[in-house]
């Protein structure tokens, strides 16, 4: 192969004008010029047209996350319950809470589905104003999962429960700046180059 | 100049729910997408399914573009991963890039069948150069990327895009000249 005289390269990269070659260097260029030119005609589409293809997909709800981002907006949201009891079992109820808030028990855990478990998330960002939790769990959206700093001390904490698996995650500091938890179970990089944390949620059920 | 809302503001009416909105991306982006994918793969079939299911990671992962205004970079680096994967578990036996049939107009007159020739030569030499210099040219030459944006779409540095990019244009070069 025989290299081509710097100044041909300079010239297709844009740092050399092409009037300064000599004619058989310009011809060189030319026909690099030539084949690129050739290699950018567009590309017929081939069979069904891409954009369908791509908004069925996106229309087609994705069924895991749509399941864990129900569970999420539950937790996340207050829920009215009404209940109708006779009094005479008003009085049972009242024993009952009386009994359980007395009686020590190590139960405390909430009560999860056989492929449930619970994540949590902990990052220390002293000059935070907000910290977000945003992954493979809730399509990435950023502003679904706060974390938070309850004892003003830079340590922003969360607990969520989410279906058993693993998930890629950052957090995400101040509303934008995407922040890699290095003391996930793994960091991957990803298709965009950046470094995600890994979280593996395994069943508490019992 | 394009028309159209910009691409910053696409993104944002998609992360606000405009599902719909997504297909302004699709409908900006195809074309050089396709193209891209399909220089890189030596086939239509592949580089249309690359570029399918980069723009469905895409649309997934939209909420984590940090800057949509280089959508266009980061559409790019995602369909360049799918054709590295691609290319990574291309099965023995599958068509060989060489012998992929080349692009051609669908006219049929005698310029265009000469042009789909010359195409046909550029593509195998395209096609013998290794994925590396292959991508670094199309997205130099065919793409019109700047070196910058090259790295973004890469991860690798400007002076190793720059060599790549040299290499691949006297291999393409030498190729020409052994066929002129």
């Amino acid at each position: 192969m025989n290299p081509i005289d710097p100044r041909v390269h300079q010239v297709l990269d844009g740092e050399l004008a092409r009037e300064s070659l000599p004619p058989e260097l310009r011809r060189v260029v030319d026909r690099l010029e030539s084949a690129a030119a050739l290699l950018a005609a567009a590309v017929p589409p081939q069979g069904a047209g891409l954009e369908t293809r791509v908004m069925a997909a996106v229309r087609r709800p994705a069924p895991s996350g749509d399941r864990v981002r129900r569970l999420l907006r539950w937790f996340a949201t207050p829920q009215a319950v009404t209940l109708r009891i006779r009094p005479a079992w008003s009085l049972a109820l009242a024993a009952a809470i009386v009994l359980l808030t007395l009686v020590p028990t190590d139960e405390r855990a909430p009560a999860l589905g056989e492929h449930e478990g619970i994540a949590q998330f902990v990052g220390r960002f002293p000059d935070a104003h907000s910290v977000h939790v945003a992954g493979s769990f809730n399509d990435w959206r950023t502003g679904t999962i706060p974390l938070e700093d309850r004892d003003h001390d830079g340590v922003w904490r969360a607990t969520v429960v989410l279906p058993t698996g693993a998930y890629e995650y950052m957090f995400v500091v101040d509303g934008e700046r995407w922040v890699p938890d290095h003391w996930a179970d793994r960091l991957v990089e990803d298709d965009f180059g950046r470094e995600n944390s890994i979280v593996i949620v395994r069943a508490t059920w019992r | 100049m394009r028309g159209g809302p910009s691409d910053t503001e696409v993104v944002a009416r998609v992360l606000g729910g405009d599902r719909e909105a997504f297909g302004l991306v699709i409908r900006r982006y195809e074309t050089g997408l396709l193209r891209f994918a399909t220089r890189m793969l030596g086939s239509r079939d592949a580089a249309a399914d690359a570029v399918a299911e980069g723009l469905v990671r895409a649309y997934r992962h939209l909420a984590s573009c940090r800057d949509p205004s280089r959508l266009r970079t980061w559409l790019f680096r995602i369909v360049a991963n799918r054709c590295k994967s691609y290319l990574s578990r291309r099965a023995v036996g599958d068509v060989p890039l060489e012998e992929a049939p080349p692009v051609a107009d669908s006219t049929d007159n005698e310029a265009s069948l000469e042009r789909a020739e010359q195409l046909a030569l550029v593509a195998q030499a395209l096609a013998r150069l290794s994925p590396d210099k292959r991508e670094a040219f199309v997205l130099k030459h065919v793409e019109g990327l700047s070196y910058q944006e090259m790295a973004a779409v890469t991860g690798e540095r400007i002076p190793t895009l720059k060599m790549r990019v040299h290499r691949a244009r006297e291999a393409l070069l030498q190729v020409l000249e052994d066929h002129a």
